[in-house]
């Protein structure tokens, strides 16, 4: 019988249907808004149904995420480290240290060779190693997204970036915008000081590869190419899958 | 059937003091007519003020956010120090008559100087020099030569003679608070002890701020109704705790009482758990000599056990030892106030020797208030990693 993981994050819901022989089944993202409890809901419906699953039929759910006690119909829950410890073995049976950046929370994690957590860090009360932190600089800099990841790979030299915090580094962004830096620079400046900052955490740990970067950064070519920069190594991130599903992997993994 | 021991009456009376430490000061005093004197740091020998008649109280915060004390303190001085100021410049302490600190930190002693000067209600204070090596031989001497200036001091304040008979009276009353929660720990080591974290604060914390002699009867009986308890709760992973003071209630809940997976603290140790009781006062002819033994030789704040220079080793760091053996720790929580110094120096230190014991341990960073659903995700994490199994693939 199949099993189902679902990740409540602060920004996105995911959830995962997988099959009884680890094969994922469907994944469903979703904003997750203010209404947590809806959000899953309906998450968790639709990943049903794109798997062509009923619900009766689903033997386990097992919620993680910061908004993971907002699934009140899932069985266990497990923790947002052990999540993309499990996600991350799973899509990359190589990897030893998975770095994770979310929208509010980076994480790093350190696995062994059978993919069991050794050691994890986490980034204290800080938003300047994650994801929110991007959404204000790109409205900030009034550019998509995706243009915020190209332009980082365009410049052509570093400028450091001293803000420890979300607040600051705008008003540093404001000062370099006023001095007629461009973009493009203004973008590596602001990918390098994130990538610092996560790097960090990581660092924490004894940092062995494969690394395996997951969560809604490492949809950033900017991103990666900052970390793998500031870590002196290559940074993986996952194929098959979008990076963000992965802890929703590991949940489900974890009912099986 | 066993008793719960939520249901003792002592275990209620503990956290009744607890709560409301101002209100029991205040009526001590109008009861006895007595002073009391506030202290910032354990390394105060309270017995020389307790042979004074007077109350010694440990002053302490209220974990409330506040904006009042960054006139005196800087932001990057430790929570303790700003919350503990805080309150008296709140006036939550009108009630004190004195104040007085053993030097352990500079944070500390700015936070004193900060309460002597902006505290009206404050007649008398004294900053005792307290030798910063314990483990130097000198340094028991040193001690004994600033407690016969404190106990002078004091005797001046109050216009009384404290004699070698307070002094013994004093030593009395204390060492058998000492011996008393000692025996309440040691029941600890029992796989189903018979009290939490919580519990175990609420005893340590209530017998820093009210009489030790009214302390004590109640501990008699806590200790014999602790035979007779038998807890339904589940023990789950035998923790230790390790670092700074901490008296924040709403840890102990989340941690014991709020994860998904049970946990109990088996071991504090702090200055609000062990580090405050252990070890007593051999007394002897020479009582202040004794009593500076006690405290030189106590388990030593990281401000006092230093990493290098030492003449006998890491006195703390073998009691932590002793303690994860005796204790059977599954796991070390070190939870350090912010900004602590001295707790920072020792971790690294700490974190290898936990290493090579093979001890899992968790560093959390406190603060004024804590991040409960953070705290909560690292200590789940940990005890899922602890029992993590060969799953797949």
């Amino acid at each position: 019988m199949p099993v189902a993981g679902i990740d409540v994050g602060s920004k996105l819901t995911k959830v995962v249907i997988m099959g009884e022989n680890k094969k994922v089944l469907s994944y469903v993202v979703m904003r997750t808004g203010t209404d947590h409890k809806k959000t899953s809901e309906e998450a968790f419906e639709e990943a049903l149904k794109k798997a062509g699953v009923a619900r009766e039929d689903i033997k386990k759910i097992v919620a993680t995420g910061f908004g993971k006690i907002s699934a009140p119909f899932a069985d266990e829950e497990l923790t947002q480290i052990m999540a993309a410890g499990k996600g991350a073995y799973y899509v990359r049976p190589t990897t030893r240290t998975v770095i994770e950046v979310g929208a509010e929370e980076s994480r790093a994690v350190k696995l062994d060779e059978n993919g069991n957590v050794k050691d994890f860090a986490l980034a204290d009360k800080c938003a300047a190693g994650a994801g929110s932190f991007v959404d204000a600089m790109i409205r900030y800099l009034e550019v998509t997204p995706e243009e915020f990841g190209q332009l980082a790979l365009q410049a052509t030299r570093a400028i450091p970036m001293n803000a420890q915090c979300v607040v600051f580094a705008e008003s540093e962004v404001v000062s370099l915008l006023h001095s007629n830096v461009p973009k493009a620079e203004i973008s590596r400046a602001i990918h390098d000081a994130i990538a610092d900052r996560v790097a960090a955490i990581a660092r924490r740990l004894d940092i062995q590869d494969d690394v395996l970067l997951i969560g809604g950064l490492a949809y950033d070519i900017g991103f990666i190419d900052s970390m793998k920069r500031e870590l002196g190594r290559e940074v993986y991130v996952p194929e098959e899958y979008p990076p963000e599903v992965i802890p929703a992997i590991g949940a489900a993994l974890s009912a099986l | 059937m066993g008793k719960n021991v939520d249901d003792l009456a002592q275990l209620k009376q503990f956290k009744e003091w607890f709560d409301n430490r101002h209100e029991y000061a205040k009526k001590w005093k109008k009861k006895t007519g007595g002073k009391v004197v506030g202290y910032y740091c354990t390394y105060v020998p309270e017995e020389i003020l307790y042979a004074a008649g007077v109350l010694p109280v440990r002053i302490l915060g209220s974990h409330e956010p506040e904006s009042i004390t960054r006139p005196y303190l800087h932001d990057m001085y430790c929570p303790f120090c700003h919350d503990t100021l805080a309150q008296g410049l709140e006036g939550r302490y009108d009630y004190l008559d004195g104040v007085t600190l053993a030097q352990s930190c500079l944070h500390m002693r700015q936070s004193y100087f900060s309460f002597v000067d902006r505290v009206p209600n404050i007649e008398w204070d004294y900053y005792l020099p307290f030798p910063h090596g314990v483990t130097n031989p000198y340094a028991a001497d040193f001690a004994k030569h600033e407690f016969e200036n404190f106990k002078a001091a004091v005797e001046d304040w109050l216009g009384v003679t404290i004699t070698d008979r307070d002094l013994d009276r004093a030593i009395e009353v204390y060492n058998k608070n000492r011996e008393l929660m000692t025996k309440v720990f040691e029941m600890r080591k029992a796989d189903n002890p018979p009290i939490t974290g919580l519990h175990a604060m609420y005893m340590v914390v209530s017998s820093q701020v009210v009489d030790k002699a009214e302390h004590n009867e109640v501990l008699e009986g806590f200790v014999e109704e602790l035979q007779d308890v038998e807890n339904d709760r589940e023990i789950g992973t035998r923790l230790m705790l390790i670092g700074s003071e901490d008296y924040d209630k709403e840890l102990f809940e989340l941690i014991e009482y709020g994860m998904n997976y049970p946990a109990t603290f088996v071991f504090e140790e702090n200055c609000t758990g062990a580090r405050y009781f252990w070890g007593l006062v051999e007394n002897g002819d020479d009582r202040l000599m004794a009593l500076a033994k006690r405290y030189v030789y106590r388990v030593p704040c990281p401000a006092k056990d230093w990493a290098r220079g030492d003449f006998f080793g890491r006195r703390r760091f073998q009691f932590i030892e002793e303690v994860i053996k005796d204790y059977n720790v599954d796991a070390v929580i070190i939870a350090q106030m912010k900004f602590c110094d001295p707790h920072e120096l020792d971790i690294p230190a700490l974190r290898e020797m936990l290493d090579n014991m093979g001890v899992t341990h968790l560093h959390l960073e406190l603060d004024l208030t804590q991040p409960v659903g953070q705290f909560r995700t690292r200590v789940e994490a940990m005890i899922e990693a602890m029992g993590e199994e060969d799953l797949f693939i």
